[in-house]
């Protein structure tokens, strides 16, 4: 997902849970966050930089591919952008080191999701931003795995985006292209991915690179082979899945808010969009490379206040000239510790199912 | 591969049957480790079939090649040189794809796969007027530390990725 989900429609999600525009502006700030926090940053930041929850490019290419560097990637993007769906999943004749890899691929509503929100329940504004992101990248990112897998992230050329043509639907080839410096063509349905590698544990082959950035857009609705799937085709259907994480968020914030007792899976709060349904749906669909603009304006208009841009520079001097014993009472500071907490309890969640792909973690309580 | 011509030059007799045997094992491992990784892990993916038959072929070459070691040391050579022209061609069709599909490494990767075929061809049509088995050696050993070089440049070149968030 892109900044239009995690910024603004997290903005809207937090209002409509109940939470006031102040409130709002730091769990989406937060959930952005998770898009910049690298190692890069907080070693800039002197914090300490097993609290990373993402990469930068330029880290991911200069990671080497033995274990140590396989467990941190495995780390980083399984805890907060590819949250396992089911660590204890089986797949009929199967090798063990199949299915480690197996069981990290992304799905919605899976005990992890449940304990990722229930962790961010009292902590602080930043954890609940931090939830929302996994949240609503558990559904964005669904089908991909966490971890550079060529036999789990691998896709072939069978793409077609499928188009609505009056009452019935018409399928169009997509094409991908393999030079990031190229933007995503919608007209032609020409997108971008990373080249393939028949190295199992190339970096080419972490989560949807091959697929480029088809999961991220609202939008599109297509058809593929997923490389795990035994040629039984997937209709990944964003529309309906965007609309849902949007629906959970609402309903986990509002948990998160005090205003019902649980979250468990398979709840979504469509009465609290009733009104607002069709311009949701309007953002959604439209085709178009982000959709940050809509979701601002969708925002202001729900709260009446400005949602300020997001400027990734806005907290770093505050953590940066905080004594010792107040950094963690830092924005910043409260954001790296609701990180290591998610990091910690997902790691560990991996290890004790008999996985070691991520390691393991000490885990920190908030 | 630059040790390895440096030694064919000096030894051209003896050289050319230790590349015999490095490529062998080289070929051989390969293949192994190819079938290996179908059979625990690739036999379960959509296109998966294709990493079995690389892993055949590689096996099957590398067995192939041992074979080689048996004949006169000219049929070596032209095993060899015939080995060159292949991968050229291969670095050329690879290029050809990379260019299909937008990839910006395609130049680099034709340039390489002409240079080691021109290099191929030139030790067969020198060796051949000349009469001269050290021309075609000391032709194959420069092909080889062409080869080396653009191999340690694609290894410090980094292939951009479609970054996903």
């Amino acid at each position: 997902m892109q900044k239009d989900f995690h910024y603004y429609a997290t903005y809207c999600a937090a209002f409509l849970a109940g939470f006031s525009h102040e409130e709002c502006m730091d769990i989406c700030y937060s959930a952005q966050f998770t898009d910049w926090c690298s190692y890069t940053l907080l070693t800039k930041l002197g914090a300490p930089r097993s609290a990373a929850t993402t990469q930068l490019q330029l880290e991911m290419m200069d990671a080497p591919t033995n274990i140590i560097s396989l467990q941190n990637i495995t780390r980083i993007w399984s805890s907060f952008h590819f949250l396992p769906g089911d660590l204890y999943a089986t797949k009929k004749g199967c090798s063990k080191r199949y299915l480690a890899k197996y069981r990290l691929i992304c799905n919605p509503n899976s005990e992890l999701v449940v304990k990722t929100v229930e962790q961010a329940k009292d902590v602080s504004l930043q954890a609940i931003g931090i939830s929302m992101h996994v949240l609503a990248d558990t559904w964005a990112h669904r089908y991909f795995a966490g971890t550079p897998s060529l036999v789990i992230n691998n896709t072939d050329s069978y793409f077609f985006e499928i188009l609505p043509d009056g009452d019935s639907v018409i399928e169009k080839r997509i094409t991908f292209k393999h030079n990031p410096s190229i933007e995503d063509n919608l007209e032609k349905s020409e997108y971008v991915s990373s080249l393939y590698q028949n190295n199992e544990n190339s970096i080419m082959n972490l989560g949807h690179g091959r697929a480029g950035h088809l999961p991220d857009y609202s939008f599109i609705k297509y058809k593929y082979l997923p490389a795990w799937g035994d040629y039984d085709e997937i209709i990944k259907d964003n529309p309906s899945d965007y609309i849902h994480a949007f629906t959970q968020m609402i309903r986990a914030m509002k948990y998160l808010h005090g205003d019902v007792e649980s979250f468990k899976t398979e709840e979504y709060d469509f009465d609290a969009i009733g009104s607002y349904r069709d311009e949701i749906e309007g953002i959604l669909r439209k085709r178009q490379l982000d959709s940050n603009d809509d979701w601002k304006a969708f925002g202001e208009k729900l709260s009446g206040c400005v949602i300020e841009d997001f400027d990734m520079n806005k907290y770093q001097d505050e953590y940066i000239s905080a004594s010792k014993d107040e950094k963690d009472n830092t924005f910043i500071g409260k954001f790296i510790q609701a990180a290591l907490a998610q990091k910690g309890m997902v790691t560990n969640a991996i290890y004790k199912s008999g996985n070691i792909l991520a390691g393991f973690s000490k885990e920190v309580r908030l | 591969m630059i040790l390895c011509s440096v030694l064919i030059v000096y030894y051209p007799s003896d050289g050319l049957y230790f590349i015999i045997a490095i490529l062998s094992i080289s070929l051989t491992l390969y293949g192994i480790r190819t079938l290996i990784y179908y059979f625990s892990m690739a036999r379960h993916m959509v296109g998966g079939r294709g990493i079995l038959y690389l892993g055949v072929v590689i096996l099957d070459c590398g067995i192939f090649t041992m074979t080689i070691a048996d004949n006169p040391t000219s049929f070596v050579i032209i095993y060899l040189l015939a080995i060159h022209l292949f991968s050229g061609l291969v670095d050329i069709l690879r290029a050809l794809e990379a260019k299909r599909i937008s990839a910006p490494s395609w130049k680099f990767k034709f340039s390489s796969g002409v240079v080691n075929i021109v290099v191929a061809i030139a030790a067969f049509v020198f060796g051949t007027f000349l009469k001269s088995l050290d021309v075609i050696v000391y032709i194959y050993a420069a092909g080889l530390i062409y080869a080396a070089i653009s191999t340690i440049i694609t290894a410090f070149r980094k292939t951009a990725i479609a970054y996903i968030q």
